[in-house]
């Protein structure tokens, strides 16, 4: 696949996450660029060169400045921002509509996470890293409405497991059909439960992403499926050993992939850092 | 009996009616800033059994029924590839893929590449796989840009259903010279159709508007369908209606097969005549009906056919409730007004181009 020269917020903080402070310039580098591009409302955009408004990013760069504590301005805001910004269906006039007039997608309305971008719907994948980054909130800031858009959060993605276990994007059951979930989307939700294992939906899309992960090829998939199993304690090293035999890193094409392969590889350092 | 006005009611009056006429303007203003409407369109449909059948020199022969400009031009082949499900007709077939992009290389071009952008599927690289992409395109040596993670530049949008100003477009896009739209032939649950307009929600880049791309949603199918395919010209359509897909889709319908590959020079000619073969009436799909007033021809009487003769399916496709009434009504004959081309005399035409 055909690379891109621009930078972009998710490849950079995967790297940041990858790289760890050991790698001194690159890691610094990266670090700068991160604090440089927070838009004036404490958001972060999605590359370089966006719009001001804010995007799902923000929850990454949050994740990525955890061990920053002397942000702590840009933290704060950051923070503000993540808490303020929620899926659309959250005003009850949309509740009203996906209640009544709009109900070929089944989810409760009132279960609501965060958006890719403002002004559109809670969706599984920013969801998860929003939870991840508030994982990180310390507790003595005591930012208003903090645990009750977590717990809403954590809702939200049980209302949209697939019924067989899994996540997709976020439409689990369409017209009365079921759709069939994504390894990377349910890798990341899992980690966004990490400490939820003893739920039924998270037991089921453990074992569903268990059972579907060994035959992946994809290094995305793969590695995101390392990361999550491991936090929930399973055995990774097939799958790891798979990574190593399969995916040759100079044939990938973004930064991103290649980032969270690194992170899967060096899984028992990384996972801290991605979920606390 | 005599009606008398006085000044003050007729300053009142006249005020009142210039207040509605500014008021009511914006409504009756046309949303579309171009109109690229050709004098007449040209739709040739050629006949393909099935998937496994050699099929590089009919689609050669077929766009050789087109007088194509693509010498020297980078051709980008945006195909229809969503997800991967064993035993489903989601995505045009890779083969059909390759075999254009071979047709264009023959044709001249300087570069073809192959570009996607997945709407709920952000691991590109699996769905390349599981459906056989990859190592298709990897023989024949083709280049993929995943759109959902190119370079993006903010462009302006040359119409307004939205109301959105501009969209963040890839650079691989806004650079290509000939665009070729390859959808799959779909019903869908949201748009009723999907075809080669729809199948341009693929060139929004989900870095940006994610995955899905729900802002397209929540400013209106329709509506952003007309906006992308305004700011973004479909020079040539290629869509699979090998093995099409009814019902519940663009994901959950049924295989039907059409067993035919749908050629078309312009967009709105293509999508009309896709989903005439569908058993359904393009003027109720309402994309379809508002971009033949400024994107391209809908009439069969403004559309050339080349190729076999275009026939209504008995039983027109399955869609959900909601889209019942783009279904025909019985079947008609739809060469009325149009030159339909039988598909004997197709060796023909094929010569014909040739020379001209």
């Amino acid at each position: 696949m055909a690379l891109s020269s621009q930078t972009a917020l998710e490849p950079t903080v995967f790297a940041m996450l990858a790289l760890g402070p050991g790698a001194r310039d690159e890691y610094q580098r990266a670090l700068r660029c991160l604090l440089d591009c927070q838009n004036p409302n404490g958001s972060w955009p999605g590359f370089i060169g966006d719009d001001t408004e804010g995007a799902w990013t923000t929850a990454l760069a949050l994740i990525a400045l955890a061990n920053h504590l002397e942000e702590v301005r840009s933290r704060r805001q950051g923070f503000r921002w993540l808490l303020q910004c929620a899926g659309k269906e959250s005003s009850w006039l949309w509740r009203w509509k996906f209640r009544t007039a709009d109900r070929h997608v089944r989810f409760d309305s009132r279960k609501f996470g965060w958006p890719w971008q403002p002004e559109t719907n809670s969706w599984v994948v920013p969801t998860a890293f929003a939870i991840l980054a508030l994982d990180h909130l310390p507790a003595s800031w005591a930012v208003e409405h903090s645990e009750l858009r977590l717990q809403r959060g954590i809702e939200m993605l049980l209302d949209r497991v697939c019924p067989a276990g899994g996540w997709n994007a976020g439409n689990s059951v369409v017209y009365g059909r079921a759709l069939a979930p994504h390894p990377d989307d349910t890798a990341i939700a899992l980690l966004a439960m990490k400490n939820r294992s003893d739920l039924s939906a998270v037991r089921r899309s453990l074992a569903w992403l268990e059972d579907n992960s060994s035959s992946l090829s994809a290094p995305w998939s793969l590695a995101w499926s390392a990361l999550a199993l491991a936090a929930h304690s399973r055995c990774v090293r097939r799958l790891l050993s798979s990574l190593a035999e399969q995916v040759c890193p100079i044939d990938i094409g973004d930064n991103a992939t290649l980032a969270v392969l690194a992170l899967a590889l060096d899984w028992e350092r990384s996972l801290p850092l991605l979920a606390s | 009996m005599s009606v008398s006005i006085t000044r003050r009611e007729l300053l009142v009056g006249g005020a009142a009616v210039a207040t509605g006429v500014s008021a009511s303007a914006p409504f009756f203003r046309p949303r579309y800033r171009i109109d690229r409407r050709p004098r007449r369109s040209r739709v040739a449909l050629l006949r393909l059994e099935d998937y496994t059948r050699p099929m590089d020199e009919l689609l050669y022969q077929g766009l050789c029924l087109f007088p194509l400009k693509v010498q020297g031009k980078t051709v980008l082949l945006k195909p229809n590839l969503v997800d991967y499900i064993p035993g489903n007709a989601i995505n045009t077939h890779q083969r059909l893929v390759v075999a254009s992009a071979e047709a264009f290389r023959r044709l001249g071009a300087r570069k073809v590449v192959v570009g996607e952008g997945a709407g709920h599927q952000r691991d590109t690289q699996l769905v390349l796989s599981e459906s056989s992409y990859e190592q298709e395109l990897t023989l024949a040596r083709i280049p993929f840009v995943d759109l959902n993670r190119d370079e993006v530049q903010r462009r302006p949008l040359d119409a307004s259903y939205t109301d959105l100003d501009y969209l963040w477009l890839p650079r691989t896009v806004l650079e290509s010279d000939f665009i070729v739209s390859m959808p799959k032939v779909k019903a869908h649950h949201w748009s009723g159709v999907t075809l080669s307009m729809k199948n341009m929600f693929g060139v929004v880049p989900g870095q940006k508007y994610g995955w899905p791309k729900n802002i397209l949603h929540w400013r209106g199918i329709h509506q952003s369908i007309l906006d992308i395919c305004a700011t973004v010209p479909i020079h040539f359509v290629i869509a699979d209606g090998v093995m099409a897909m009814e019902g519940d889709g663009p994901l959950n319908g049924s295989p039907r097969p059409l067993r035919t590959v749908v050629l078309a020079d312009d967009p709105v000619a293509a999508d009309a005549t896709c989903a005439r073969l569908m058993g359904f009436e393009p003027d109720r799909i309402p994309h379809i009906r508002e971009s033949s007033r400024f994107l391209g021809n809908s009439s069969p009487a403004l559309i050339d056919q080349a190729g076999e003769v275009l026939c209504r399916p008995e039983v027109p496709f399955q869609v959900v409730p909601e889209f019942q009434h783009i279904r025909a009504d019985e079947k008609q004959s739809l060469l009325e007004g149009s030159e339909a081309e039988p598909a004997s005399r197709m060796d023909a035409v094929t010569r014909r181009c040739r020379v001209g």
